[in-house]
């Protein structure tokens, strides 16, 4: 071993082998470079040539001096060089590390576990063993005891010890390392943590213990300790939160940060420590609906389990029952009667949509009923009792209540019948809201100008109708009203639930009119009970972290929470089922917050720091300048390729290394304009050539028809990948099916859903009638493949076309739809009431649709139909119109306005 | 085995065809560059240009007679041509590996500009009315809208032999025979002994053919821009040559070039022809201007009306 300086070499007999760079000198200066070659055909005239001094060519000195430099290095690397190598113990024994691994250890964690990590490099070179110790409290006690161990062990259980999110208990420990029997030549380090003990007595008492086991260092983090947070305060302003220092003497900035349940930040607050204050109280500045829905709160820029408070689950987010028999039914789109009820309650608040028999079941704060949720007798009872105990429901007016309002579930008597204002037949013009009265729960809210009210119910003029009033329109009548029922309210909107009746669902008032009918609300309605156990649903890491619960969490009492303290058995976190969780935080359990009494040095990891490596990285790169000089000098890289390979090499790397970006499926704004600009007939890309040319033609022949004979522009068909393009654009998809045609995927089968949910058009066209027609079944190969290929495709229960149908009359009259064969049958869905304005969303035909509608550019036919003739042809081209405007118009043509003009075409 | 080297050079033959129409091109847009005319002879005889009326006389042609001119007089007129009579031209393009040399990857071979000069002549002679052919081809020199092609692809065929070759033939025009008073125009780089050179020249000479020589050169030729210990490796089999430092030798170079060019100068002159020098990096139409304002000088083979 040799040092010199700060400088030690572990082996430095290998720098002996220096003494062999003069003779490596003296062979380089030997052996000149290889020359360059170079063809030349002149070469004749240079034979002829002689030279006029033949100096020996020699490797140049800077070169010679490069490579020995290498030498040298790797000599150098070789004899392992380290840096900063501290070296010895004060005492014979083995080394104990004695770590602080409580809740304020996870601030520096790192640096402390640097600190350890190098006294275990340290004991390792002087071949001692080690004992680590630990002063938090855990479930069980640890593997490796107190007892020394081989370095390498000890180093990796240092690796695997994590902080615990509870304070520390140094008595307990210095109890523990009584009982150890530990040996009295120890050199003993502690890495604090720097916060004291409950008593100052326990950490003298705890150093004591320690100094009889040997020598002690005490090191921590001197000026850079943990803040903690104290439990908030709920007042009428808001919400203030207490932050506590160890130290005092400077002002000190704070930032914290509320979070939602899901972590979603909520808004961020800033406070400041005044130079002489331990407490900080800062105000949480946020709207009270957002206070509502803190679930935790944190220190900005701070991990530990003290720098996050948790807060129970209240206020916030409610449950929320929408009464419904069909939930798909009431969920379509825009039409049905939740659906806006529930897009606006469903991102602040859990909803729920289901039967009242169920809904009544569950604890629940609010009740939605729209027009037509149905229930029985004794339901409406349930529902009464339900109200008084304190729920609050909210009902929709509707057709139905205008027509038999005989309801007791409602704050205010009805008027049979409705009023509408505005429309063909009416001189008036919709009404608009006027402002909300201050007793109101809507006061203050913002009245956009373009809600307006086409069609109302209308109350029974009563004494107290003005009380019971909560909004109305500019001419008075109520839009709103509510009514106290025992402990619960009673809410109408005098419209309905869906756009009907007048914009007020489509617009942002209604969120927040529902947000603060939910905030009135008085909460979940369902007995608590205090005796029940609150299991651990999440608890925090040390570093302040929520997290699954750790496997020595068990259940709280719920009446013993606000008593417990945080250990073990009870780490910090949520308690008890999901929406009624209750906080357990650190705070409590950490009532003296002040810093440690012992005194201590400054944290610091001596760190060795071996130079071995950085010798042979810094070697090798000159090995590759040398070889490219050597290359250079051999002129075996040209000057600008040379430079041209470096630069695309490294161009290269960085290519590799970078971050590939993600290709993410957005169109480009120029193909959406072109798929929406005109409206594209459209069919789905099969992959076999053929049947795509023939969809292409036929969509192409029908384009031409649709434009020389109807008023709808279409532009040219588009080709369509169900798997990679966007569907909602097209109204309208052929689809032929084919054998050679891969079944789309999960994903592409969702989109399909999604788009026939929104009201697409699938057309498939099994082509197959010519089989059927031979083999005389009911069901072509084509159908079977249909099936094969569209499983999970959310089909509806089909039907043969019946004779009445809309697309018998959606353009042309039609009896029959030929294609390219004759007799197939078109099946449409069976219709399912409003569900898409009983529009058909899927046609299955077979008799090759698109084969008798395809066209060349001039025109002409480019298959000839089965059994022939134009006639056949033509119907194909009309049943083709009729389907695109059966895509385009829907049940248009099925409204009874047109049926006299219809019975007089049709000669009945 | 034969098999197959008759296969691998239908392969390289093929592959030098490809390169037959660019090579095309860059020869036609050097051509257009320069308007020649058919050589009149200023006498009568056949060709188109109008050369005078004369008096018909007995015997005469009728269908000769100018109705036109004889109308406006009361004698008859005939209307006489000037003879115009076209030029034999001989091209030979040396294809050795000599000539396969380029000193820069962006500067074209040797061999590509000899070629495009050489085609670039016929073509230019060919729209003159001038008779061409290729030496040692063994063809009639002929006229015609064709010729440039068909000469075009006879050096991509020859160009493809030479290739596979290693033979020292093509470094020296071949000796065939010639029509007296034929011109010869030799596109080399002339690097090959000068020994060989002027016997073939004479041979030339001994038939009353004029001829042109044109020096292909690379500029690294010229220059010899090469520093430091170099191996210099001959292409032909000359053997190699170990420089140590090639910068000390340039000066002397230059002057064995210069030498050479003077030898080269001194064997055209003693055959009275004419010699010019062609840089691969300079313009192929200054060249070709220089080599086509000797063939149009005049001097023709006058003494022979």
């Amino acid at each position: 071993m040799l040092t010199l300086g700060s400088l030690t070499f572990a082996a430095p007999w290998l720098l002996a082998a220096l003494a062999v760079l003069p003779i490596l000198w003296w062979l380089l200066r030997l052996t000149p470079p290889s020359p360059r070659r170079i063809s030349f055909p002149p070469i004749r005239l240079l034979f002829l040539l002689r030279p006029k001094e033949e100096t020996p060519h020699r490797t140049p000195w800077w070169l010679i001096l490069l490579r020995l430099f290498i030498a040298a290095l790797v000599i150098a690397g070789l004899a392992q060089p380290l840096w900063n190598a501290n070296f010895g113990f004060p005492r014979g024994g083995p080394v104990m590390i004695v770590l602080d691994d409580g809740w304020a250890a996870a601030h520096g964690w790192e640096q402390r576990k640097e600190a350890a990590s190098a006294l275990i490099d340290r004991a390792e070179r002087n071949g001692r063993q080690v004992i680590l110790a630990t002063t938090a409290p855990q479930a069980s006690a640890p593997s490796f005891g107190l007892t020394p161990m081989p370095a390498a062990t000890a180093a990796t259980q240092l690796a695997a010890m994590e902080p615990s999110p509870w304070p520390t208990d140094r008595a307990a420990a210095a109890a523990r390392l009584d009982k150890a029997n530990l040996p009295s030549d120890l050199n003993i380090f502690w890495l604090s943590d720097g916060i004291g003990s409950q008593k100052s007595d326990i950490d003298a008492a705890f150093s004591d213990t320690l100094q009889a086991h040997g020598s002690l260092d005490v090191m921590s983090l001197k000026l850079d300790l943990p803040l903690m947070l104290l439990p908030p305060e709920r007042d009428p302003n808001g919400l203030w939160v207490k932050v506590a220092r160890t130290q005092i003497g400077a002002a000190q900035p704070v930032r914290l940060r509320a979070l939602d349940r899901d972590g979603r930040t909520l808004g961020i607050s800033q406070g400041t420590f005044r130079a002489d204050e331990r407490v900080a109280r800062i105000k949480l500045d946020l709207p009270v609906e957002l206070a509502n829905r803190a679930s935790r709160i944190a220190l900005e820029n701070a991990a530990s389990a003290g720098s996050v408070t948790l807060l129970d689950d209240g206020g916030g987010r409610k449950p929320i029952g929408l009464v419904t028999d069909n939930p798909a039914l009431s969920r379509q789109p825009m039409l049905g009667e939740i659906y806006f009820v529930e897009r606006a309650l469903a991102p602040n608040h859990e909803v729920r949509a289901d039967r009242l028999q169920t809904l009544l079941k569950q604890e629940l704060a609010v009740i939605v009923l729209t027009d037509n949720s149905i229930f029985a007798e004794g339901d409406r009872a349930a529902l009464r009792q339900w109200v008084e105990r304190g729920g609050m429901v909210v009902r929709f007016a509707g057709e139905k209540l205008s027509s038999e309002p005989t309801d007791d579930l409602l704050p205010v008597r009805l008027r049979p019948g409705d009023r509408t204002l505005g429309g063909a037949l009416s001189w008036t013009e919709p009404a608009h809201l006027a402002p909300f009265p201050n007793s109101s729960p809507f006061a203050g809210l913002q009245i956009p100008k373009d809600v307006a009210i086409e069609r109302q119910v209308l109350a029974e003029p009563d004494i107290d109708l003005g009380n019971k009033t909560w909004a109305r329109l500019t001419d008075g009548t109520p839009l709103v009203t509510g009514e106290r029922m025992g402990n619960g309210f009673s809410v109408l909107f005098h419209v309905g639930s869906t756009a009907d009746w007048s914009n007020l669902p489509i617009s942002g008032l209604f969120v927040e009119m529902l947000d603060r009918l939910v905030m009135t609300a008085s909460g979940i309605v369902a007995n608590a009970d205090e005796n029940r156990p609150l299991a651990p649903a999440q608890t925090l890491n040390a570093f302040g972290q929520l997290t699954p619960p750790i496997a020595s969490a068990v259940a709280i009492v719920a009446k013993n929470l606000s008593t417990t303290k945080a250990g073990p058995q009870h780490p910090p976190g949520f308690y008890g089922p999901d929406n009624q969780h209750r906080a357990l935080n650190l705070a409590p359990s950490q009532p003296v917050f002040a810093p440690l009494t012992v005194p201590a040095r400054q944290l610091a990891a001596d760190r060795t720091l071996e130079l071995a490596p950085s010798l042979f990285l810094v070697a090798f790169l000159l090995l590759i300048a040398d070889m490219l000089i050597a290359l250079a000098l051999r002129g075996l890289l040209r000057r600008r390729g040379a430079l041209a390979t470096t630069t695309a090499a490294a161009v290269a790397l960085c290519l590799l290394t970078a971050p590939q970006p993600s290709d993410a499926q957005q169109l480009p704004d120029q193909d959406i304009l072109a798929a929406t600009e005109t409206t594209h007939l459209a069919f789905v890309r099969t992959g076999v050539p053929q049947v795509d040319a023939t969809s292409k033609a036929g969509l192409y022949g029908l384009t031409q028809t649709l434009l020389r004979r109807t008023s709808v522009d279409v532009g040219d068909p588009v080709a369509i990948d169900v798997e990679a393009d966007e569907l909602s654009f097209y109204p309208f998809l052929y689809w032929p099916i084919t054998a050679g045609q891969r079944t789309p995927s999960a994903a592409a089968i969702g989109k399909l859903n999604k788009y026939l949910a929104v009201g697409g058009m699938i057309f498939f066209d099994t082509a197959d009638q010519n089989l059927i027609g031979m083999s005389g079944g009911d069901m072509g190969p084509g159908a079977q493949r249909l099936m094969e290929l569209t499983p999970g495709l959310d089909v509806p229960r089909l039907m043969a076309i019946p004779p009445d149908h809309v697309l018998t009359k959606s353009f042309y009259l039609l009896r029959d739809f030929p294609g390219r064969w004759i007799g197939g049958t078109v099946w449409v869905e069976v219709p399912r009431g409003r569900v898409n304005d009983g529009v058909s969303g899927i046609l299955v035909g077979s008799n090759d649709y698109a084969a008798a509608w395809a066209t060349d550019e001039l025109g002409q036919p480019l298959f000839p139909v089965t059994p022939g003739g134009e006639r056949q042809r033509e119907m194909a081209y009309r049943f083709g119109v009729n389907i695109v405007m059966y895509a385009l118009t829907g049940n248009y043509k099925s409204d009874q306005v047109h049926v006299p003009a219809i019975l007089e075409r049709l000669g009945q | 085995m034969a098999t197959a080297t008759f296969e691998k050079a239908k392969y390289q033959a093929a592959e030098i065809a490809e390169r037959v129409p660019p090579l095309l091109l860059a020869a036609r847009r050097i051509a257009a560059t320069i308007e020649q005319g058919v050589h009149g002879r200023r006498r009568v005889g056949r060709g188109e240009a109008f050369w005078q009326f004369r008096q018909y006389y007995p015997g005469d042609e009728l269908r000769r007679l100018d109705w036109r001119q004889s109308a406006k007089s009361d004698r008859l007129f005939l209307r006489q041509m000037e003879w115009s009579a076209a030029q034999t031209a001989f091209l030979w393009c040396d294809l050795s590996a000599s000539m396969r040399f380029a000193s820069k990857r962006d500067l074209p071979s040797k061999l590509e500009v000899a070629q495009v000069l050489t085609l670039a002549l016929a073509g230019a002679m060919s729209r003159a009315g001038e008779r061409v052919a290729l030496l040692g081809s063994g063809e009639r020199p002929t006229a015609g809208r064709f010729v440039l092609e068909s000469i075009a692809h006879r050096l991509a065929h020859l160009a493809g032999q030479a290739e596979s070759s290693s033979d020292q033939k093509f470094s020296i025009p071949p000796h065939g025979a010639l029509p007296a008073h034929a011109h010869v125009i030799l596109v080399s780089d002339f690097l090959a002994p000068q020994e060989e050179l002027k016997a073939a020249i004479n041979r030339f000479a001994g038939t009353d053919c004029r001829g042109h020589l044109i020096q292909v050169l690379d500029p690294a030729e010229l220059d010899l821009p090469y520093a430091g210990r170099v191996r210099f490796e001959g292409v032909e089999g000359e053997g190699d040559l170990l420089m140590s430092r090639a910068e000390n030798i340039r000066e002397d170079y230059r002057t064995e070039l210069a030498n050479h060019w003077d030898g080269l100068k001194l064997l055209a002159q003693s055959a009275g022809w004419s010699v010019s020098r062609h840089v691969t990096d300079q313009s192929a139409a200054k060249s070709l201007l220089e080599a086509y304002q000797w063939l149009a000088a005049d001097h023709r083979p006058t003494a022979h009306q």
